[in-house]
């Protein structure tokens, strides 16, 4: 056996780990430009960001890592909201704001939550296993 | 001597208890990719029962394949308890009982092997 399957259990869970917090990174910029509105009279808002992941295959240890596919950009329509005394409003006194939707944030990182858990979880398991085996060599 | 037999039936289930921890964490690490199909290695027992024929090897170089490890098979969309919108057919509380039975009867196994190594243990000093 060339790769020890738990070295390798270990090393998905990572991969696990890291693309699940970049993307609580992602939800994390979405709310904090919740309200980023253009510059300029009549510019556009932040666009809300969006990310995905792909599984990628690791010929070496033939198992499946998971990576990020891309970070892209939300078409949704910007909303619109009528303030005349905004820096950012064009000549009809109207803002463009961020399509970003904090419930929809919310649900994204509940799940990005509970995910970053499970891997956790499994690297707890593959670690007692590797030490419930190393612990067999003391009797 | 059969509990050299047993020692090696120990290793090969301890090694098949491992590959099927790495499946499991493939299969959480790709909880949320689309399109990803959850895996499982076949049962122990088909394991054990299987007869595999070994590949013939004609120079030093070549490298057998393992045969004790399992391959992976996808799971039926039937066995898994939810298939997503995207294709994902990983369910994390399906994946993480499979975990806790690893783990378990790991735990088993190691104590099994522990036990009979102090079996032996006590013959010899006596």
């Amino acid at each position: 056996m060339a790769i020890d399957p738990l070295a390798s259990s270990l090393r998905l869970a990572g991969a696990g780990l890291q693309t699940q917090s970049a993307r609580l990174r992602v939800v994390a910029e979405n709310i904090a430009n919740a309200q980023s509105t253009g510059t300029s009279a009549g510019a556009d808002p932040y666009a809300r960001k969006t990310i995905t992941f792909e599984s990628i295959f690791n010929r070496a240890s033939g198992d499946n890592l998971v990576g990020i596919k891309a970070i892209g950009v939300d078409k949704t329509p910007f909303r619109v909201e009528h303030m005349p005394g905004n820096p950012a409003a064009d000549d009809k006194g109207d803002v463009k704001m961020p399509n970003v939707d904090l419930l929809f944030e919310m649900a994204d990182m509940r799940e990005a939550n509970r995910s970053y858990e499970a891997n956790l979880q499994v690297v707890k398991q593959s670690r007692d296993m590797i030490n419930q085996t190393i612990e067999l060599m003391r009797t | 001597m059969e509990s050299l037999a047993l020692f090696s039936l120990a290793s090969q289930q301890a090694g098949w208890l491992s590959t099927r921890q790495a499946t499991i964490a493939s299969n959480v690490a790709n909880a949320n990719t689309p399109g990803y199909r959850a895996q499982d290695v076949q049962p122990f027992s088909s394991v054990m029962s299987h007869l595999q024929l070994t590949m013939a090897s004609t120079s030093s170089g070549h490298i057998a394949p393992d045969t004790a490890a399992s391959a992976r098979v996808n799971v039926r969309p039937s066995d898994s308890w939810d298939v997503l919108h995207s294709g994902n057919s990983v369910n994390l509380e399906q994946e993480m009982m499979k975990g806790g039975e690893v783990n378990r009867a790991h735990a088993l196994n190691l104590n099994v092997v522990r036990s009979f190594h102090q079996m032996l243990m006590s013959a010899v000093k006596s």
